[in-house]
Formats: C-alpha cells, structure tokens, sequence
C-alpha cells in the first residue's frame, strides 16, 4: 500500500471511493505517524483519536452508500487545528498556562465545517502563546521544531499547523493569520500556506488576537490540496457578522492556473526587494519565480505600495491595542487559571494574570493599554488607523494594474532557536505579510524549492485583490507547475513509506 | 440644614440626568440570541457570547437598533446615519468580556429635548420666574431662558445631549456580608442572564433647574418610552435607571460648580427626594466655606441622605476605541422612515387631541396621559359613552385623574384593566351622577363597591336603596319638618347667622337617610328660610 501520509486530498478521495483503503486505515496512518514522529516535532498539543476514529467511520459509512462526494471536500482527510480553535471537548489553550485546563464547550465554525466537510481531526496545534510571536518559540508547552532541521524554528505563530503538514502527520491542518502566522511558516517548512481575504471565513470560535487582523486558513502540500480546504471552510456565517457570502470556485481556479495564466498581469513591487533585511536567497527566487510566471504566460508589471514601510508601525500599534482589549477576558473568574485567596479582586486578577500569561503577551498587553490610554490615544492608534487607510488604498491603486502581486512571504529562511531574542527584530518577520493584513486582502505562500544559502525552503507570496481569492490560487497553481508539488520533509518522507 | 425653597434662593441648581432604558419587550439580548427573562434562575439564559468566552463574537440585534431609532425620533433627536460601536475598557466581574460594547462620539441619536410642563406645586421651586407673563419666555442669556410661562405654571426646555445603544453588565450577588453588601462578604456569585440585555443611555444637557424638573422629566420620558413600547421601564426591577449631575452656583454666576453623581434614585419621589437633599447638602458645605468633591453619592431612602460611594480623583480612562468585531453602522432613509412611520400617537399629542376633541383642560389632559392605564381607561370609556363622550369627558378624566390614581398611587399592585371597574361601568357611574341620580359623595361609596363586589353600579344603587330623591314634592315636605322642628335654629339663621345652612341640611340629609339631592335642599333650604 503506498504512504497515505504522503498523499493530497485527491488520491485520498480516490483511494477511499475505490476501496483501496479505509478512511478507518487513513485515521490509523495519521495516528501512526503522529505517534512516530511528533516526538521530535512537537506540533501536537493534544490528540484527538476517538474524535479522529468516529470521524472515519462516518466516512466509511457513507462510502459503503457510495455517497462520498455528498460528505464534502474534505472526506477521510485528516486535518488538524490550531490550539487557538475551539473544538468541543478538547482543550483549547492557545499555548498559554492561563488556559492550560480550559476544555472549549463549543466548537469553532471553522472546525465544524472542516468535520462536516468529512475531515478526520486528529487533535490540536502548537502556537505561539496568543498567536504573539514569529517561532512558536513563546508556546508555555516548548517550541515546535521545523521539519525541515530540527535544529531550527518552524516560524510562527502558526507553528505546529505548517510542521503538522510538512512532517506528515496531517494532509490539510487550520492556523489562523493576524499578521504573517500562516504565510511565514508556510515559507518556513515549504509548505501552501493560505490567508484568505478578511471576511471569506468565520473567525466564530478562533480566540481573537487582533479582531480586525486575524482570518483563519489552510496550511498543505499542493494548492489543490489548500483549495478543496477553502471549498471547506469559506463562506457567511451568521455568527461572524464580519463574514461575507461569496461563492468562490477555487478548485477551478486552480484548473485554470495550472494550465496556463495567460493574460494575467502580476505585479512585483520594487520597494519590497529593494527592503533592508531581505536576504539575497529570498531575492534570488523572487526573481527566478518572477521569470517562471512570465514563462507560464503572465505579464509582468511594476506597482508601487508607497505606504509600505509605516505597514509594521501601524501593525504593532493595532495589533496590540486590539490584543490587550480581546485578552482582557482572561482574568480568572469564568474560566482558565485562577490564584485564590487574596484579600481583593484587584489581587486576584494580577496574581492570576502575572502567573498565566508569558513574556511576549504580558507586552503586548501593556503596549495595547498604554496606546489606548486618554492622551496617547491620539498619538499612536487614530495615525496608525489614517495609515491603515493609505496603506488599502495603495494595494486597490496597485490592483488597477495588476491581478495579483508577487513578494517575499519572509525576509529569510528559517532560523535557529533562541538566534533572534531582541522582540523589535522579531517584529520585522513580518515585514512582508503585516501589510496584507492591515488592508485586509488575501495573501498565501507557496513553496518554491530550496534557498542558494541555506537549503532551507523558500516560499513566495501572492497577493490578491480583496475577495478575488481565486486570482492568487490561479497564480499559485502556476507556481507549482513550475516548481513541482512540495513534499514532505526529507527527514520524514523515506520512513514507513511503501512498506 | 435649610430647606429647598430656601436654598434656591441663593443658589442654582445645574441637574443633568443619565437615564438608562433595558429594551425590555425585545425577545433577545443585545449581541446573541439569548432570551431576554427576568427573574430567571441564575445563568440559565447565557451562551458563549454573553459568557465572554474565548473566541464568541458578537452579532447585533437588528430590532434593538429600531428601538432606539423610536426612541430618538420620540425625543426630536437627529439620528446619525452612520455611527459606530465602541469598546469601553474596564475590568468587573458581573462584565464578562470585562469591556462594555457602547457607543462612541457619534451615538445613533443625538440633540434631542423635551418640553416639560410643570405646574402645582412644583412649578413654586423654580424662583427665577419674576414677572413673566403667561407665554412669555426668560429673555436669552438669564437663567429662565429656556422657560416660557403658562397659565398654571411654566414650560422648560430640556435639550438632550444624545441617546446611544449598549449592553447591561450582569448581576453580582455578595455572600456573607449584612443585607447582600460586598463589605464582610465571603464571596460573591455572578449571575450573566441580565449581561448582553439591550440598553439605551440618553444623557440630558444640564438644563434642569429643580428636582421637580428632573423628575418630571423623568416621568415624560417614561410615558414616551412606554407609549412607543420598548421597555416596561419599571424603575423598580431596574428595567428604568436613572443617575442625576449636580452641582450649585451662586445666583447670577454663569460657571459651573463642582458636580456629585447621585446613584439609587429608583422611584420618581427619590430622584426629587435625593435631589433636593444633595442641593441642600451642597449648599451647607459651600456656606460654610467648604470644598464639594467629585464624587459618587448614593441616596439612601430610608436615611434621607446621600452617602460617598467613591471620590473620583481623576477621570476614569476607559480606553475607548472602535469594536473591531462590528461593522459600523449606516442607516438608510428608507430604515429611518420605516421606524418613524411606526411611531404611534405620543403623550404629548394625545393630550392636545384630548383637548381639541373632547374639550378637556390643559391640566386634565396633560395629566391624564400621565399613565398608559389611564390613557387606555379614558379612550374605552369614551368609544363606551358614544355620543355622551363630550359631555362625560370632564367628569371621565376627574374619575381617572384623582379616584383612579389615587388606587394605583395607593396599591402599586392594583391593575386597572384586570379590576372590576369596566368602562362601561365607569359611564353608568358617571351617568348617574350626571342624571343626578346619586350625589358625587355617593358616587365614591358606588365605586369602591364596584371593585369590591364586581356589580354594576345601577345593580349596587339598587340594592342599597341609594337612589338620590330629586323629588321637589318629596325633599319640600322634609324641609319644611326640619324648619318646623327647629325654630330656634331658624331665629338665629335670620338674625344672621348664615352658617347655619349647613345644619338645615344635615339634618334633612339625616332625615333623607343621605339620599336627597343636596342641591336641591340646598336650594328650597335657602327660599324658605327667605321667607
């Protein structure tokens, strides 16, 4: 039987319609490969088997009615989600110890509709603590390690989702995106990483960092793979009012893109290559990916974004001031940790809160309280809201000319443990991922091969207008014509495969 | 300390209210489909919205947004087109999320007022009326400015400053301290069935004057938000709350005082009541040459004072900033319309109605609008009498005005519908007192025998035997006995002593066992002992 771990949502689809194996033997796989590999990944905070198992017989129930195409996209696939997704009955802790024994009561629509959708949840997802972070290195539960080099971050705060896929221990897996979390790790461990356009899916459920930042996607090995996930989980929802109702094909999409994307203009902007910090491997396959799409028929044209450079400033004002009023929930009189036995409530809060939030959020929430406060508010939030404005309108005046934008998805590739410890020089990850987030367009990451330098994977960034999603599936299918379906990571590819 | 009338001698009251409506009659909480109930068992109508738990978010309820849009238009406020919701910064544990979703700068209604008619008594606390005449108004610039005379009082114009849409925080309950306090209590119990409730604030600029201004606001406003049907306001339950700004100044100062927020007010007499004692309290600090502090003051009813409950040494920062989870709001001209076309007939309007159509007093008709249980009774006993109604309609609204509220004043529990006072009753009774056939004494005897025997009146009349006798024939044979038996008291009364009338008839209305037309022995009294 060949490796089912190493197989895209389609052969999945086909295997099970045509009895080749179970979705039971696909649930069992992934649980295998979990239990072997995760060990040296960490990408799993908990697993869900019976979930998982209940899940694959539903499945197999409805092949054995030969109804497996009414189950949904995601049939038999086994998916996973990030800690910060509520799932009832699991724990949901978003990496942090301020909700270590905080058990969801309720279920994300994300999750659901990956579950109804026919996927098999194998359990739940490292992160950085609150989504805070760039490496998944500010997890309370330790850091997840890149497949890739285990020596090496897995980038973040998606973390565990982007690993999870590239380890093999899952087809398709959720994260959520407020200012790269899903693009940068993609790139991070060469693996399709997607941020819709704010407002193609329900952020109900997804414990907020940044409520107007964050969208929930897919992380897989093929673009096809991440386009059956969009079918999956887009869509209104009537307990996100931010949701929209679009009905996007991005399957076809994909179709189209991957056979020719001719009479597509692609953009490329000069102020992002000529960036500080971008290191010449990532520039180098910028340029060589440039070329690949030209070869594939796209026209290449130069747009400007001249509010570029304010996006990481306006970013970590927003950010933050957003972070500290979502978090300010967490203060241990519903749920989550709780230090009892103080004298007043004040003494309650701070000892509970000193004790369950870590570093990088105990920052953010500062930072948020104070640019929020009577008398700074005026300084840095209402500027950084005018910015937000110059910055959409920049990316609408570029999509005038263009149908898709082509950028570094992260300066570099991944880095070592604990080699970045200065939080400003963290921030600047995000340099190329914050912006798209601040506008509220789509963006996802594409891998495309290995870095001249490094050897480490490499991934692009297309960005697309605000809900024409399908354009930058359609670039991104071109993409991986070019440079062929990504893989699992070498390290976990050879074992357990065709025995 | 001195008295009210005679601090505002020397001083100026500035009141300001804040007014908080619970939308009430809406099926569901504010931000999530929960069940609006009260009186629940705790936490029974809760789900991870109202909950605050992680990751819930908020969708707002499209028919709260028509309820406030009534309640400007009701109120000649502006409605904001666009507007947006806000994020108010604060940690309690009766708020889950531990910030409160309001409204910022731009609320959905805004520079509203109302017109209060204030007469009696309480129009005698405003001093600064001097020599107007009926319709004229304070000339610009002094402090009767926006009062115009009228015939039995005055009319003050009260601006409101805006009225804008939040939610209501929880229910905290203290265990182990006396009567439910937090001091001394062991722990505390949070019940989230009242948080996410649909709460309108509206905030008057500070244009009252006297307690009897603010209270009488605070009545209109209720009658307006019951007549448009969005809460049941009852300031008992808490469903109408209403916090009072106070500060004095000197007669003939133009800056403002130091203000205290007066909490607790919850029924008409103690937002007077508590008023009036923190401007007298006020006064005796200042005239003493004392400092009043910004703080927050809580009246307390059976004590008849106001005490601290917290000295606000700065303002709060509540760290108010957009709710990114809610899209801002735009209202259409066709929504706008749509709500005002709703509008039914407000109390104001039905007052000059009654006045054109069934030519009622002013007075009668602005107080007989005062309660919806009135209103209801006044219109069923008018459709009741048809073709009377003109002519019953004075001694109908004298019925509502003084019996009636007196009843519901009286027993708070005492449901004028449900009773066994009909309209058709109440025309029969006034009938027979308009025919003449009771006296208006006998008419009260009837009517408490109506509530408590539920008979009609004509049945009761019977049975009692007091029919009134408006027989000249038979009340002239009395007459002429009680003169006839009496013939000192009769020398007397023709010496001069004019007083005595009221003997002759006592002892006719003894002799008629209460049942003569005093009218009528009154009269025939008068011409024989004339003679």
């Amino acid at each position: 039987m060949p490796d089912i771990m190493q197989m895209g949502v389609r052969q999945i689809r086909e295997g099970l319609a045509e009895g080749e194996f179970s979705a039971r033997e696909v649930a069992r796989a992934a649980l295998d490969a979990i239990a072997e590999r995760d060990g040296s990944v960490h990408a799993f905070l908990e697993i869900t088997e019976s979930q998982a198992l209940e899940a694959a017989d539903r499945v197999d129930a409805a092949a054995a009615q030969r109804a497996l195409d009414e189950l949904g996209p995601l049939a038999g696939v086994p998916v996973a989600f990030k800690d910060n997704m509520n799932q009832e009955g699991t724990h949901t802790t978003c990496s942090s110890r301020m909700l270590e024994s905080y058990v969801s009561p309720y279920t994300a629509t994300c999750v659901q509709r990956a579950i109804d959708a026919g996927g098999i949840p194998l359990g739940k997802l490292n992160m950085d603590e609150f989504a805070f972070g760039s490496s998944t290195e500010t997890s309370a539960f330790g850091p997840t390690r890149n497949p890739w080099d285990l020596e090496r971050v897995p980038g973040g705060s998606s973390g565990g989702s982007a690993a999870a896929v590239a380890a093999g221990m899952a087809c398709v897996t959720l994260g959520s995106d407020t200012g790269g979390s899903i693009r940068q790790p993609a790139s991070f461990c060469g693996v399709v990483g997607v941020k819709p356009t704010y407002g193609m899916v329900s952020r109900y459920g997804v414990v907020a960092f940044g409520s107007s930042l964050d969208q929930v996607g897919p992380f897989a090995r093929s673009v096809e793979d991440a386009a059956w996930a969009l079918q999956a989980i887009c869509g209104h929802d009537p307990r996100d009012c931010t949701s929209q109702d679009l009905d996007i094909d991005f399957l076809s999409a994909v179709r189209e893109g991957a056979q020719s994307i001719r009479g597509m203009r692609v953009g490329i902007v000069k102020e992002f290559l000529e960036a500080k910090g971008l290191s010449d491997e990532v520039r180098e396959k910028i340029q060589e990916a440039t070329g690949k799409l030209c070869d594939a028929g796209a026209e290449i044209v130069e747009v400007q974004l001249p509010h570029a450079d304010a996006a990481i400033s306006a970013y970590y004002v927003l950010g933050p001031c957003e972070a500290f009023s979502n978090l300010a929930r967490f203060d241990s009189v519903r749920y989550g940790l709780a230090d009892h036995g103080h004298k007043d409530l004040s003494g309650q809060y701070e000892a509970s809160r000193a004790a369950g939030f870590g570093a990088e959020a105990k920052r953010r929430i500062l930072l948020g309280s104070y640019l929020l406060s009577a008398g700074v508010y005026d300084t840095y939030y209402y500027p950084a809201q005018q910015v937000r404005t110059l910055i959409t309108r920049d990316y609408v005046q570029a999509f005038e000319k263009c149908d898709a934008i082509l950028a570094p998805a992260s300066p570099r590739t991944a880095f070592k443990f604990g080699e970045i410890s200065d939080p400003a020089q963290m921030y600047l990850s995000d340099i190329f991922t914050v912006p798209i987030n601040i506008a509220g367009n789509g963006g996802m990451t594409v891998p495309v091969g290995l870095g001249s330098q490094t050897g480490l994977p490499v991934g692009v960034q297309i960005i697309a207008p605000q809900f024409k999603d399908a354009n930058m599936l359609r670039v991104a299918a071109a993409l991986e014509q070019a440079y062929g379906t990504a893989s699992v990571a070498p390290e976990f590819a050879g074992e357990k495969a065709g025995e | 300390m001195k008295k009210l009338e005679e601090v505002l001698r020397d001083w100026e009251a500035v009141i300001g209210l804040e007014i908080h409506a619970e939308l009430t009659t809406l099926e569901t909480k504010m931000f999530c489909g929960c069940k609006l109930e009260f009186g629940a068992a705790p936490n029974t109508h809760t789900c991870p919205v109202c909950l605050g738990l992680p990751g819930a978010l908020p969708v707002p309820n499209k028919a709260a947004i028509e309820s406030i849009v009534l309640a400007g238009l009701a109120t000649n406020c502006d409605i904001e087109k666009h507007s947006m919701f806000y994020r108010k910064n604060y940690m309690y544990p009766d708020m889950a999320k531990n910030f409160q979703t309001t409204q910022g700068p731009i609320a959905f209604c805004m520079r509203g007022h109302l017109d209060l008619e204030v007469d009696g008594a309480g129009a005698k606390e405003r001093i600064d009326l001097g020599d107007l005449k009926p319709g004229e108004s304070g000339a610009p610039g002094t402090t009767a400015a926006n009062v115009t005379r009228t015939e039995d009082g005055y009319v003050a114009h009260v601006g409101i400053t805006r009225i804008h849409m939040e939610e209501d925080a929880g229910k905290m309950v203290h265990i182990g301290g006396g009567e439910g306090r937090i001091a001394g209590a062991t722990h505390s119990l949070v019940d989230y069935n009242r948080a996410g409730t649909p709460l309108i604030e509206l905030v008057t600029e500070p244009d009252l004057r006297t307690p009897e201004e603010a209270r009488l606001f605070m009545q209109k406003l209720r009658q307006i938000y019951l007549a448009i049907g969005i809460s049941d306001c009852s300031m008992e339950e808490g469903s109408l709350r209403c916090d009072g700004n106070v500060s004095l100044r000197r007669r003939g100062s133009t800056e403002f005082g130091t203000k205290t927020e007066l909490k607790n007010m919850n029924s008409f007499k103690n937002l007077h009541d508590g008023l009036a004692y923190e401007i007298c309290r006020q006064a005796e600090v200042l005239e003493e040459g004392g400092i009043i502090y910004q703080e927050t003051r809580h009246w307390d009813p059976s004590a008849k004072r106001t005490i601290v409950m917290r000295v606000k040494e700065t303002a709060d920062d509540y760290r108010l900033f957009p709710e990114p989870d809610l899209a801002p709001y735009d209202l259409s001209d066709e929504f706008i319309e749509g709500v005002r076309a709703k509008l039914p007939e407000l109390p104001d309007q039905k007052a000059a109605r009654y006045q054109r159509d069934f030519g009622l007093s002013a007075y009668d008709a602005r107080h007989l609008v005062e309660h919806r249980a009135t209103v209801r009774f006044f219109e069923a006993c008018m459709d009741e009498a048809a073709d009377d109604a003109g002519k019953l309609a004075k001694p109908v609204a004298n019925l509502a005005i003084n019996d009636l509220t007196a009843l519901m004043n009286a027993d708070a529990s005492f449901d004028l519908e449900e009773s066994a006072l009909t309209p058709a009753r109440a025309v029969q009774l006034i009938k027979l007192v308009a025919e003449d056939a009771i006296s208006s004494k006998q008419a009260k005897e009837v009517l408490s025998a109506v509530l408590d025997e539920d008979k009609d009146p004509e049945a009761i009349v019977e049975e009692r035997g007091m029919k009134q006798v408006s027989d000249t024939g038979a009340i002239e044979a009395v007459v002429d006995a009680v003169i006839a038996a009496n013939p000192d008291e009769v020398a007397r009364y023709k010496d001069g002593n004019q007083k005595l009338i009221g003997f002759f008839v006592g002892q006719c209305m003894k002799e008629m066992r209460g049942q003569g037309n005093p009218k009528l022995i009154n009269q025939l009294l008068a011409q024989k002992l004339a003679e």
